[in-house]
């Protein structure tokens, strides 16, 4: 019970502290581009490049009248997860001189890293909503149902972030160790591959929980349906990731410091 | 009515192996003394340490490099939690630890200043209020609104000084005394921290500095190898 005190109070004071977290992350957005001449619109072509090769390269419209639509979906949501964890493992050591200087409850850096990836994501959604025309597929009601997916990954976010951080923090390794699991992963998940098919693929359409988070934007979008089963599955991960993440925080918040 | 009450304090970590490839270079956050008990190694970074303080009060913290000044100061601040012991402390506390922290240097030296008083809990208005001050006290004049990289060495310190120094801190923690700038700017300096250090209900200052320590401070904390060794009046500490 002192635990999850401790990690709510954390987090309750990160919460009011929104002015900084907001600023800050706006500040690195635009430090990450301040040079450039197209700026943050770099994210948006960054994003259609990337989709628009595997539609290319992979692009199959005659036997998935939908591929177009698929791909741009699941990249979107795909390059989002993959960003979030990667910059998580690596969170709290980027942000030792604050961490080792002021009082900052934890939960600062980890919605300051949230808010990062929801404004990068916010141009990449751009070009994702651009393909989606681009390939005439139907605006239906149901795409509301893709919004509450979207809305339950960003709540998902800053569990995640704690959850790797904290890692991250005991185990500098992970930081490659992911890096190469979340490339493996662009393979493993079906981000330009329809599943769940049969065999070894079948497999880790079923077992890859990354599938979920894919299919509950997805389908709503393409099938113009409420993907149940999926959504019942991400809710029990996002819940799951919340506790763990809650534990961890309680537990480990006052020791980082000391791990760095 | 400030004041800090220290009793028993202590701080002990367990220093982590962590889990890596790479080659073990151990650095310890705070200094102290190792322990090894079987495979486990820990750092005992205070121990015993008692103390009280009350408004007016002027704390010398000194000791050898290692001893725990700074710990002992980033348990006051809150940063590092004590493990054993109490700490209770009414009134607000601020620190001056590294003044530069935090600055950007694609901002203009005015977003630095609303940036820095966010992270220190200012709010909007308060910063609205004191940002004129703070740039008139700085003179970076129209440098103001140019990047923060365009600054020379001298500049960006009298802005970080200028902000650190632009509050009135009830309890005011220092891991030594500050400065900036050309000697012009350094007796300004000198004039402001004096003032800021008038204001301020009680003082905590680590320094190997035994003049100044002479000059600023009525109570001397000795630490030696994580524990109290003397917590006196200075005037007796100097006589010895």
């Amino acid at each position: 019970m002192k635990v999850l005190q401790s990690a709510f109070a954390d987090i309750s004071r990160g919460l009011r502290m929104r002015s900084v977290w907001m600023a800050l992350a706006r500040e690195d957005i635009g430090d990450q581009h301040r040079r450039t001449t197209l700026g943050p619109v770099w994210l948006l072509i960054n994003y259609l490049a990337f989709a628009g090769t595997f539609v290319v390269i992979f692009g199959d419209n005659h036997s998935m009248p939908h591929f177009t639509a698929y791909v741009a979906t699941g990249l979107f949501v795909w390059l989002y997860l993959t960003e979030v964890i990667t910059l998580s493992i690596t969170l709290f050591t980027r942000e030792e001189s604050f961490i080792r200087g002021t009082t900052l409850p934890l939960t600062v850096y980890v919605m300051r890293l949230t808010m990062q990836s929801v404004i990068r994501a916010g141009y990449a959604l751009a070009g994702c909503l651009a393909v989606l025309l681009f390939a005439h597929t139907s605006l239906t009601i149901e795409w509301l149902w893709s919004g509450l997916a979207l809305a339950m990954i960003v709540v998902a976010t800053p569990a995640a972030i704690l959850v790797f951080a904290i890692a991250g923090a005991f185990f500098p390794d992970l930081s490659f160790i992911v890096q190469n699991l979340m490339r493996i992963g662009t393979f493993l998940t079906p981000v330009f591959w329809i599943g769940p098919g049969q065999g070894i693929r079948g497999a880790f359409y079923r077992w890859n929980p990354f599938t979920y988070f894919l299919e509950i934007v997805r389908q709503p979008v393409i099938n113009a349906e409420f993907p149940t089963r999926p959504f019942g599955i991400c809710a029990i991960i996002v819940l799951f990731l919340w506790i763990l993440a809650a534990l961890l925080l309680g537990l480990y918040r006052k020791k980082i410091v000391f791990v760095l | 009515m400030v004041s800090i009450h220290a009793d028993n304090l202590g701080l002990t970590y367990r220093v982590r192996q962590k889990i890596t490839l790479a080659s073990r270079t151990q650095r310890m956050p705070a200094g102290g003394r190792i322990e090894e008990v079987g495979r486990t190694r820990h750092v005992t970074a205070l121990e015993g340490v008692s103390f009280s303080l009350q408004a007016g009060d002027r704390l010398g913290l000194v000791g050898a490099n290692g001893a725990g000044k700074t710990t002992l100061l980033k348990v006051l601040y809150g940063i590092y939690e004590p493990t054993n012991g109490t700490v209770t402390i009414d009134g607000r506390v601020d620190a001056l630890f590294n003044i530069s922290l935090g600055f950007r240097a694609e901002a203009t030296g005015r977003r630095n200043i609303e940036l820095r008083g966010l992270i220190n809990g200012w709010s909007r208005d308060e910063i609205r209020t004191r940002i004129d001050d703070i740039i008139e006290f700085s003179e970076l004049g129209d440098f103001i609104d140019l990047p923060f990289k365009s600054y020379s060495q001298g500049m960006a310190a009298r802005l970080a000084f200028s902000i650190a120094t632009s509050f009135e801190p009830e309890i005011l923690l220092m891991d030594e005394w500050i400065g900036a700038g050309d000697p012009s700017f350094q007796d300004k300096a000198r004039r402001r921290m004096g003032e800021m250090a008038e204001k301020a209900g009680i003082i905590v200052l680590a320094s190997h500095n035994h003049a100044l320590l002479q000059r600023t401070c009525n109570k001397i904390l000795e630490l030696e190898e994580a524990r109290l060794k003397t917590f006196c009046r200075a005037a007796e500490w100097f006589e010895k």
